[in-house]
Parts: structure tokens; C-alpha cells; sequence
């Protein structure tokens, strides 16, 4: 019945190691799973989760460290491998084949059932799945109608019909409604009844407590703590991933507050956001702080046009706005830096000075329409200077740069619009100490000279350090302000993760 | 003397090596048909070379634009048979020439409007859109001319397509490198020209930085249908006559033009010198292949072979490059357990 | 209503639309024309449309994959031609081994086309524009341009456009009407109930999530052209039959008329949607309107590109935008009304769709 007696792990990492262009993502790390049990996994963005599921899914290598499966040396050098083993994932975005119907969704991968589809059993056999995980679908429908709570169920019943032994959970909750968690988590003891190792990552804390057997703290691709159920409290989680000296970090010089630049009223888009509410003043810093599916991007967007807002009011020094375009929320001063750097904020063939200019071309070019290269260039070395990029020339191509580097000549890119409000999307992420501590000493010089940036950003450290004020959202929700001087780490990753003791520091 | 020579190695690594491979792959079909013809090398024989083609290469230009910037456009040869059948019509029916000329432009236009309302603004797939239009604008050439064949045209239209302007230069060929050479600056150095590469290299990041993405890809298929209508008039002119399927098939020449050239068919690369230098191989292939007396199919044939492997080429090259370094990566780590002995491989399907 | 939603897909929606669509027009012809639904009509058609519903099966197959063949017109008259040849040759060949000589011609064209496109990686609008222009100058060549006659035929080929296997009252069952109702029901059948048939769903409806599902999708697509290429052989047969005389550019154009067959049909070229069911649909309302516009009103038949190339648009354009919609309204409505049937208390399900 219960297999949870197992001590013997199913599945252990040992001294592993993985860096991305210089940036350590995973430190000397240890992981085990034993079967039959739900092991979460917690930590903010940034702290290696992702990696390693990536590398248990066999995505990507490591770079040293052992994976041992039921104590045997295993090598998972691709998906198919690990898929042969015996593990499986869900991601927050699961993976049906929306024109197919539920039934064969479940039994895509089978190769066992043979050429001929037996339409009759198979709907049976998927009610059967679907029945012992008590869900109650129709299996004719084509999987394209079903919502996400839907879709995670068929990829449940997918990974039972495939035998599965590990089955990884990321953020499979962020999507569903309270009674849709309910549902999940039924599904998952059964799994887990049945003697599948679960490993479960999620930022609900109390959800996280709710389902698991042990939790497992990494910060900053460091693990930090394993510790059974019983052991744990939700503040004792919250400062084993939050915990760290920031000394190294610059702190935002003190600018007086200039006049109020924008205002956003009831900004609302369907399934994306509702009820934001916030002013931004010249001279400061807002930074916008939350967790991976807080959809806190979803708003910048909005102000810039990019994926416009449904409905709600958007003030720019008084005047109303409906900002429909890039092009129009430039013309009104606002600029976007992506999070996305190398699929959305370059151009990635093209040169350095070629992608500072893109946005303002019309301003580079003769009466001719030709491009004043020389223009280009001088514009590209002013930057180069000030942002210190390092590279040989500004006629290089992007592609070869570091992703500092890369960062900065994005962030040349916006500065070059002379921008009244900068939208800044995650600059630091995946950047070494050297070019974070440079970015920052970019932002206080911007907000010297009275333009108002709003940060977005997951790094606690870094929203307290840079922030004038913080505002907090958790899945599309303003959750609310802080005022720099009130706030703690713990207090905004606990509204972050929407817990209720957030009356302190509230402001709007 | 040292430095002159390093910098001309230089600029011509970065011309590319593409167009340098088409540049020796040119002199070897051109030596060949020299050898042939002794005659080859004149200018009368060049000029003839061009103008059997001049109006394919006209919009092997417009055609360039529109596949760098990740689109295509299938229906420029039915717009080119589409204005020629219009103005022949117009003619036939005692309207002025010019006039006719004209107002089968104007067409020309109308039809990339056309195109570039569905796909700039509805978002409707490029390939199926022209594909339907393809068929559509040369039904309606068809219409107006069913089965008749229209010619004797005015002298002065005849003389357009036929007589040689300047020295042995008729006017198409002039205005081919008119063209050319505004086409060249237009997408090398100007505004436009850069925004077109971005917008094929990689539409959402040019959206997230502000350009314009439908207003450019609807200036494209205006454009792409004026010229082919200009050419599709050029055609009428040289020719003296038009019939119902002026202008059919063209498409697989200058898409190979353009293919041939170093533009890639995913968007985002390529330059016209390729695009220039693949047009010669081309009509020095077929100008060659007509000497050796092979039947016009027959050159259609092999053209459409270099078209295959011109993208098929590349393609294998770097799929051989992935595959070998796959292996090394392989045999390195391969190395490494062994002298471990512990680990076990997995292989990968 | 409510019955409806669990019952019938979006997609099944469509293809009862495009039903009563062609019994519309059926009838505003009839209205229009004396003696339109008499069963010699029917006759005429039927064998019109079976060659074009062979090749929009075969082109099914493809776009289901989010490819397109644009060869299948020159497959045609190279097979006709071939083939037509070796009977004038050796008029005594059995005519079943003339069936199957003319569908491995084809699946040797289509094979070409596969292993470019599926191992070659080369978009297959490149391989079969090439493909296209190289099988036919290659007919153009073999045939030094010396066409087949129905004089040099052996008589069963003539004879067969006109044979009936069945006749209700006036209606004749034509061979070549057999043919084709064999095939769209075997490919229906495929798509349906065989495992190759719903991985060509599946590469088309999310080629990503196949990838990562193992399937051999090379090997797929590559199938889907070779089985093209076999049908395109098999509708060079019929066409044959059909024509008798065969010249050089025999069947140029009939891959258009596929592919606007499919489209009005309902397959999509985005991947994943669409039946043999519905490519006949589309091929019968294709050669219904061909053959009323052109040969019984006299519509002048130079219309029929315009009106191919307008069908084709307008089918793609309404399917963009409001079978898109369509499909979101529908999937909310009718999965809400499934699950609130049949326990309440889940009827709380969120609303969030796609």
C-alpha cells in the first residue's frame, strides 16, 4: 500500500556543478529522491531550481557531480534517455496536442498498442486513468477546449500510463483555482501511494506544506537545507532562501522625489492582470518585486504598448493615454527593457551600434532616407564609454559578446531614447557581480537626473537595495506598496507569496 | 604594398564567403561557354544574355526584399501576366497606350495592396496567400484576353521593349540596373533596408523595439506588385504581343535567383551582390545550356535542381557540422569514463 | 443544444456546413438551369471529380503535416504519359499491373520529394516547386513532345471512363467514381483509425510537443509525401483513362486545384485538422462549381482561376478569424456543459481557455 517506507533513494545528485557563460547556476549541490514520497523544492528565481530539472530531464549536462538512479551510475544525456528511465515532467505550460482528443493525448507515446487504433478501448482505458485519479473528463474532446487544470490532469494520466518512477512537478499550481490545487494534490498522493517519487517545486508555501513529505531550500545555486515536514515552519523556509549579506550590492543614493510622471488606474487585462493601481514619480526607483507568474511583465508590456492593456487609465504628466503601439509609448517617452534579452531584446547578427539605434532610426537617417553610419557610430561609442562595454569594436556583431555586455548595449539601446520612464525587466538576471554592481550605478545616475524607472525584478537583495518604493504582485494581483524604509526581505517575499501578514507597510 | 593586400583580403571575408564561391562558380560557367562560343564575351552576346530574362530579373529585386524579410511572394508573375493582359485589353478596346500603361500600374499596385492587406493585417500565411493569388490574378488575366493572343502595339511601346536605347542597351536593361543599383542602396544602407533584415531576423524583437512591423511588410507587397506590373508591361513590349499566359512559371527563376544568392528562405540574410551574381550564373546556365542546343524544359529542369541544392546544400553542410561535433563531444567524454570506468553510457537514439 | 456541444466538434461543425453549402448550390443551379439534376450530369461529374479528390487526399496528407506538394501536377502527366505509352507499346499489359505501375511511378516521385523535404530539411515549398518544373521538362524531354492518343490505346483504357460497375435507375457508378470512394473511404479509415494516420495529426498539431514524445517525425513527413507521390500515380491512371489523349502538359495546374480543394475541404495548413471526409467535400464543390459555372451556364471558363484563387482566400480567411473564435467559444461552452452534467460540483471549473 504505502511505499513510503523506502530508504533506499531512486534517484541522488552529488557534487554537482553547472555555469552558464560564467555565471555559477548550481554550486556543489545535493539532491535525492526516494520513492513513494513528495520532495518539494524552494527557492527564488535565480536560485538553480530550473537548472536542475533541466538536468535531471537530460536537457542539458553538467558540468561535474554524479546521478545515481536506484544507486547505479546513470548518464541522462538527452529527453529520450531520461524518458527511457522512467522520469517525467510537467511544467507549468503542459504539453498536449490541442487537435487530438484526451484519450490519445494519454497514450501518445505508447508504441506497445500497435498500428491500429481501437478507438473504443482506448476511451475506456482513459476513463479507467482518468477514474483512478478520480477526474472527470471527457476523453472524446479534442484537448485544444480543456483549461490548464485540465491539460495537467491528461499529463498526469500520461506519465501513469508510461509507468512512470519520477515524475517532476514544476509550478504545476500557479494556473489553478483553490479547488483545482485540491484535485491536483488528490492526484498526487494517489502517485505517490502507488510508490512514484514526486518532486514538486511551487511557491505557495503553505500549498508546498500541504503536499509534501521533505523540502529542500536552494538559494542562489547553493543547497541550503533538507528538512522532513514535521520540522518546518513556513518563516524558517522563507529565511533559508532569502538569508544572505548584501553589502556587495550598491544602494540607491537618496534623490529627492520629483514631480508625479505617471499614473495607472484600474489596469486590467483578461486572464493577465487586474486592479493595478500605482503613481510613479520622476527621481525614483518603483520596483516591481514578486515571484515567476506574477505576471509583473504582463504590466510593463502594457505601458509599452506591446501587448496593450484591456481596459484601465494610463496618466503621463496629466494627459490620458490608450498607448496601442511601441511606437507611440516611445513617442511619449517610455522605454522597455525585455527580461528576454537574446530572443526579444537584440538583434542578434546585427552590430552593436546597428541595435543602440533601432528604436530612434528615424533619427539617423538623411534627408535621403539613408543611414548616417558615422552618426551610428559616435552614438555607440558614447555609450560604449558609459556603460563600459566591453568589445573591440562598436561594429562587432552582438552575438559574440558576453551577456553582460549584451545587457548593456540593450540597456544603450533605451537610454538612447532619452526615455521620461524606463521600464527595466529583470537587467540583472544571469549577469555576474562586476555588471550587476554597473547597472545599478546606472540606475541611480539616471534617477539623479529625474527619470523614473520602474525595476522589475526577483532578486530580494537587489529590490531592497535599489528600491524607493516596492510594489508587490502575486499572479496578476497587486498584492500592494511598500515604502522602501519599512520593508524586509521577509515581509515582501511573504506578500509575494500572498501570505497575509502584510498589513505593515502598506501604502498606494 | 603588405597592408593593400591584407586589407583587400579582409573586406573580402567579410563580403562573404557565399558570394565568393558564386563569383568562382560565375567564371567557371562563363570560361566553359567561352569556350563554346568564342564569341561569348562581347558585349552584344551579354546584353542578349539579359534581355531574354530582363523582366524575371527585374522582379528577382522585389523578390529579394520580400524573402529577407521572411516573406514571399508567389502571384508577382500573375500580376506581371495581369497588367499585361489589362493594358493589352484596354488597348484592344481603344484606349490610348499610355494611358493603358498607366492604369494597368496602377493595377499592378492595387493587386500588392491587395496581398498586403491580408497578410500585413489579417496575419494570414504569406505562402497560402499568394499561392491563392498566384492563381487568382492570372484567372483574371485570363478573363480579359481568354484565348486570344493581342499585339501590334504602338511603335513607341515596341520600341520600348525592343530597340536598344543607348548604344547596344535596350531601355528594360537600363532600367534593371537603375534598379538594381537603387535596390542595393535602399536595403544595404538605407533606414528601410535595415529594418526590412530585422524584421525577417526576427519579427517579435523588431516589434519590442518599436518598428513597425505590418506597415513595412504592406510597403513590401505594394511594391513587389507596382514592379511586377512594370515588368509584366516590359514583357508585353518586348515581346509585341500578348497572350493569357504571359508570364506563367516565371516564379521558380527568380526564386532561385534570390535562393541561389545567399538569401535565406527562414528571413533575416542575404545581400544583393549574391542575389546579382547567382542572376548571371543563372542566365549564363541557360544562355550556355541554349548554345548546347537543350530545349527551354530542359533548362527549367536544372534550374529547378540548383534550386534544390542551393538550400540543400547549406543545409546538409550544417547538419554535417552539428553531427561531427556531436561526435567529438562523444568521443571526449567517451575518453573520460573509460579512464573512470565506473560510468555507464547511455547511448543516444 | 447542450447535446450538441458534447457530441460534435468545431471541425465537424464545418464539414456539415460545407455540406449544406453544396446542396445550396445545388440548388440555386437547378433553379437557374433546365435540366440540371438529371443523372446524365451526375455522371459527367462524377468522373471529374474523383481525379481531384485523389490528389486532394494525397494533399490532405500532406498539409496535415504543415507541408504543401506542389508537384502533384506534374506527377499526373508524368505517370499519364508513362504509362500511356507502355500500353500503346504493349497493349496486351494486364490492367492491374498498369494500376500498380502507375502508382509506384508516382510513389518514386513522391519518395524524391520525401527524402529532400523530410531528411534534406529543405521547406517543402522549395522541393516541390523544384520538383514541379523537373518532372515536368523531364516528361518534355522523354516524350519528345509527341502526345498519347486514344487511337493507340488499347480499348479497355478508352472503355473504362465508361464503364459502370453499378447503375441506380440513371445514376452510373463509374470505375473511375469507385476509385475514388475506395480511396477516401481507406483514407479515411487511416486517419482514423491508424496509428501512422494520428501521428500525422499530432506532428502537425504540435510538432514540438512530438518531438519530445519520441516520434520519428522524419520518418513520418517523409511517409506523407511517398504516399503523396502513390496517389498522384494513381490519379495519372485516372487520368488516362479519363483523356485518353495525353500531351506534354498534361495535368499542369491540378496540384491548385488540390490544394483549394483542401482548403474549402477544412484541412488546415497550420497542421493537425481536417479529414478525407472533408478533402471530398472540398473537391466536390470545387469540380460542382467548375462544371455548373463553366460547362452549363457558360460562364466564360477563363473565370475559373479568379474564382479558384477567391475561393481558396476567402476559405483561409474565414477560418482564420472565425473558426478561431469559433473553436474558443465552443471548447469553453461545451467543456463547461460536460463537466456541469455530469457532476455539479465541478462545474466550478475555471474559465481560463486558451
Amino acid at each position: 500500500m504505502n511505499k513510503r517506507q523506502n530508504n533506499n533513494p531512486i534517484l541522488e545528485l552529488e557534487n554537482v556543478y553547472k555555469s552558464y557563460n560564467g555565471v555559477k547556476a548550481l554550486t556543489d549541490v545535493h539532491f535525492d529522491l526516494h520513492p513513494g514520497e513528495v520532495h518539494a523544492l524552494v527557492g527564488e528565481n535565480g536560485a538553480g531550481k530550473s537548472t536542475l530539472v533541466k538536468i535531471i530531464m537530460g536537457v542539458i549536462q553538467t558540468d561535474a557531480g554524479s546521478i545515481n538512479l536506484d544507486g547505479e551510475p546513470v548518464k541522462i544525456s538527452n529527453p529520450q534517455v531520461a524518458q527511457d528511465l522512467g522520469i517525467a515532467a510537467i511544467y507549468q505550460e503542459p504539453m498536449v496536442f490541442p487537435d487530438l482528443n484526451v484519450a490519445e493525448n494519454i497514450f501518445i507515446s505508447h508504441a506497445q498498442r500497435g498500428s491500429i487504433v481501437k478507438w473504443s478501448k482506448m476511451f475506456r482505458d482513459a476513463e479507467e486513468i482518468l477514474g483512478k485519479l478520480d477526474v472527470k473528463l471527457n476523453v472524446r474532446m479534442p484537448a485544444r477546449g480543456l483549461t490548464v487544470a485540465a491539460q495537467q490532469a491528461v499529463e498526469i494520466a500520461k506519465a501513469i500510463s508510461l509507468n512512470v518512477r519520477i515524475l517532476i512537478m514544476d509550478e504545476p499550481t500557479s494556473s489553478l483555482s483553490a479547488h483545482e490545487v485540491e484535485q491536483l494534490f488528490k492526484l498526487i498522493r494517489a502517485l505517490r501511494n502507488q510508490g512514484v517519487a514526486i518532486l514538486f517545486i511551487g511557491h505557495r508555501l503553505e500549498e508546498v506544506l500541504e503536499i509534501s513529505d521533505r523540502v529542500s531550500v536552494f538559494r542562489d545555486g547553493c543547497w541550503i537545507s533538507t528538512k522532513p515536514r514535521d520540522e518546518i515552519t513556513i518563516d524558517g523556509v522563507i529565511r533559508d532562501m532569502v538569508g544572505r549579506e548584501f553589502s556587495e550590492f550598491f544602494s540607491k543614493t537618496k534623490t529627492e522625489r520629483g514631480d508625479l510622471l505617471l499614473s495607472v488606474r484600474n489596469l486590467y487585462k483578461e486572464n493577465t492582470f487586474h486592479d493595478i493601481n500605482f503613481d510613479v514619480y520622476r527621481g525614483e526607483v518603483l520596483v516591481f518585486a514578486g515571484l515567476i507568474g506574477s505576471h509583473r511583465t504582463d504590466v510593463g508590456l502594457a505601458l509599452f504598448g506591446v501587448e496593450p492593456a484591456d481596459s484601465g487609465e494610463i496618466m503621463l504628466e496629466g494627459n490620458s493615454y490608450r498607448i496601442k503601439s511601441p511606437e507611440q509609448a516611445l513617442k511619449l517617452g517610455i522605454a522597455y527593457a525585455t527580461e528576454d534579452r537574446r530572443h526579444l531584446g537584440l538583434t542578434m547578427p546585427m552590430s552593436i551600434c546597428s541595435n543602440i539605434s533601432l528604436p530612434l532610426l528615424r533619427d539617423y537617417l538623411n534627408k535621403l532616407g539613408l543611414i548616417k553610419r558615422i552618426e551610428e557610430e559616435k552614438t555607440a561609442e558614447v555609450f560604449r564609454k558609459r556603460l563600459d562595454i566591453r568589445a573591440s569594436s562598436v561594429n562587432i556583431s552582438v552575438e559574440n559578446l558576453s551577456g553582460g555586455n549584451q545587457q548593456k548595449v540593450m540597456i544603450s539601446k533605451w537610454l538612447n531614447t532619452d526615455p521620461k520612464l524606463l521600464i527595466l525587466d529583470e537587467p540583472t538576471r544571469g549577469i555576474d557581480v562586476g555588471t550587476k554592481a554597473e547597472v545599478h550605478k546606472m540606475i541611480n545616475d539616471l534617477t539623479g537626473r529625474g527619470i523614473a524607472v520602474i525595476l522589475i525584478s526577483s532578486d530580494l537583495p537587489e529590490v531592497l537595495a535599489m528600491s524607493d518604493r516596492i510594489l508587490v504582485m502575486r499572479e496578476g494581483k497587486q498584492m500592494g506598496i511598500f515604502e522602501q524604509k519599512k520593508a524586509e526581505q521577509e515581509l515582501i517575499m511573504a506578500a509575494a507569496m500572498g501570505q497575509n501578514n502584510i498589513k505593515q507597510g502598506v501604502a498606494l | 604594398m603588405l597592408n593593400n593586400k591584407k586589407n583587400f583580403l579582409g573586406k573580402l571575408k567579410r563580403i562573404g564567403g557565399w558570394e565568393v564561391f558564386l563569383l568562382v562558380i560565375l567564371a567557371i560557367i562563363v570560361f566553359l561557354n567561352t569556350l563554346r562560343a568564342p564569341n561569348y564575351l562581347t558585349i552584344n552576346n551579354q546584353v542578349n544574355l539579359f534581355k531574354l530574362s530582363i523582366e524575371k530579373i527585374i522582379i528577382a529585386l522585389t523578390m529579394t526584399f520580400l524573402i529577407i524579410n521572411g516573406e514571399i511572394d508567389l502571384s508577382a508573375p500573375s500580376i506581371m501576366g495581369l497588367a499585361a493582359c489589362f493594358s493589352a485589353f484596354l488597348y484592344e478596346n481603344g484606349m490610348n497606350m499610355g494611358i493603358a500603361v498607366v492604369l494597368s500600374l496602377l493595377v499592378g499596385l492595387a493587386c500588392g495592396i491587395f496581398n498586403g492587406f491580408w497578410i500585413a493585417y489579417v496575419s494570414l500565411n504569406s505562402l497560402v496567400v499568394t499561392l491563392a493569388m498566384l492563381i487568382g490574378f492570372r484567372g483574371l488575366a485570363r478573363l480579359f484576353l481568354e484565348d486570344r493572343s493581342i499585339g501590334y502595339f504602338p511603335d513607341w511601346f515596341n520600341f520600348i521593349g525592343q530597340k536598344n536605347l543607348i548604344g547596344p542597351f535596350p531601355f528594360s536593361l537600363i532600367l534593371f540596373f537603375i534598379l538594381l543599383i537603387i535596390a542595393i542602396i535602399v536595403l544595404q544602407f538605407s533606414g528601410f533596408g535595415r529594418r526590412v533584415y530585422v524584421i525577417g531576423n526576427n519579427k517579435e524583437a523588431a516589434r519590442y523595439s518599436g518598428v513597425n512591423v505590418k506597415r513595412i511588410k504592406f510597403h513590401l507587397y505594394m511594391a513587389s506588385g507596382f514592379i511586377s506590373a512594370l515588368a509584366g508591361l516590359l514583357l508585353a513590349a518586348r515581346y509585341g504581343a500578348v497572350r493569357g499566359d504571359t508570364a506563367t512559371g516565371y516564379e521558380l527563376d527568380i526564386i532561385t535567383m534570390a535562393l541561389l544568392g545567399g538569401v535565406s528562405i527562414f528571413g533575416g540574410s542575404g545581400t544583393l551582390w549574391g542575389v546579382f551574381l547567382s542572376i548571371m550564373i543563372i542566365l549564363n546556365i541557360r544562355n550556355g545550356m541554349s548554345l548546347a542546343s537543350f530545349s527551354g524544359h530542359y533548362q527549367t529542369g536544372v534550374i529547378g535542381v540548383i534550386l534544390i541544392f542551393s538550400v540543400l546544400g547549406p543545409n546538409i553542410a550544417n547538419q554535417f557540422i552539428a553531427w561531427s561535433k556531436r561526435r567529438k563531444r562523444m568521443i571526449e567524454e567517451q575518453k573520460t569514463c573509460e579512464s573512470d570506468g565506473k560510468e555507464v553510457i547511455i547511448e543516444t537514439k | 443544444m447542450k447535446r450538441i456541444y458534447g457530441r460534435f466538434s468545431p471541425e465537424q461543425i464545418r464539414v456539415l456546413f460545407l455540406m449544406l453549402l453544396i446542396v445550396l448550390v445545388v440548388v440555386i443551379f437547378s433553379i437557374q438551369i433546365d435540366d440540371y439534376l438529371t443523372a446524365n450530369f451526375f455522371n459527367r461529374i462524377s468522373t471529374s471529380v474523383a481525379i481531384i479528390a485523389v490528389l486532394a487526399i494525397a494533399q490532405t496528407l500532406v498539409f496535415l503535416t504543415r507541408n504543401f506538394d506542389l508537384s502533384l501536377g506534374s506527377i499526373v502527366g508524368v505517370t499519364a504519359y508513362i504509362i500511356g505509352q507502355q500500353l500503346t507499346r504493349i497493349p496486351n499489359m494486364h490492367p492491374v499491373v498498369t494500376v500498380i505501375f502507375a502508382i509506384g511511378l508516382g510513389m518514386l516521385m513522391g519518395t524524391i520529394n520525401g527524402v529532400l523535404i523530410a531528411y534534406g530539411r529543405v521547406p517543402s515549398i522549395i522541393i516541390t516547386i523544384s520538383t514541379l518544373a523537373i518532372y515536368r521538362s523531364f516528361l518534355v524531354e522523354y516524350s519528345h513532345a509527341i502526345p498519347i492518343t486514344t487511337n493507340n490505346l488499347p480499348r479497355w483504357v478508352v472503355e473504362l471512363n465508361k464503364i459502370s460497375l453499378l447503375t441506380i435507375g440513371g445514376l452510373e457508378l463509374r470505375v473511375l467514381f469507385l476509385i475514388m470512394i475506395v480511396i477516401v473511404v481507406i483514407f479515411q479509415l487511416v486517419l482514423s483509425y491508424l496509428r501512422f494516420g494520428r501521428r500525422l495529426y499530432a506532428i502537425g498539431s504540435n510538432p514540438v510537443a512530438a518531438k519530445v514524445a519520441g516520434f520519428p517525425d522524419r520518418n513520418i513527413v517523409f511517409m506523407a509525401f511517398l504516399l503523396s507521390g502513390a496517389l498522384g500515380g494513381l490519379a495519372g491512371f485516372m487520368y488516362l483513362v479519363r483523356f485518353g489523349n495525353i500531351m506534354v502538359l498534361a495535368g499542369q495546374g491540378l496540384e491548385f486545384a488540390s490544394i483549394a480543394a483542401v482548403v474549402v475541404g477544412g484541412v488546415s495548413n497550420m497542421g493537425g485538422s481536417g479529414t478525407a471526409i472533408g478533402a471530398l467535400l472540398g473537391s466536390v464543390m470545387i469540380d460542382l462549381l467548375e462544371n455548373s459555372l463553366y460547362r452549363t451556364m457558360a460562364v466564360s471558363e477563363f473565370w475559373r482561376g479568379a474564382i479558384l484563387g477567391m475561393l481558396i482566400l476567402l476559405a483561409v480567411a474565414i477560418d482564420h478569424v472565425f473558426i478561431g473564435r469559433l473553436r474558443k467559444i465552443w471548447a469553453r461552452a461545451g467543456f463547461l456543459m460536460t463537466q456541469s452534467e455530469e457532476d455539479p460540483e465541478k462545474a466550478e471549473v475555471s474559465s481560463h481557455v486558451e
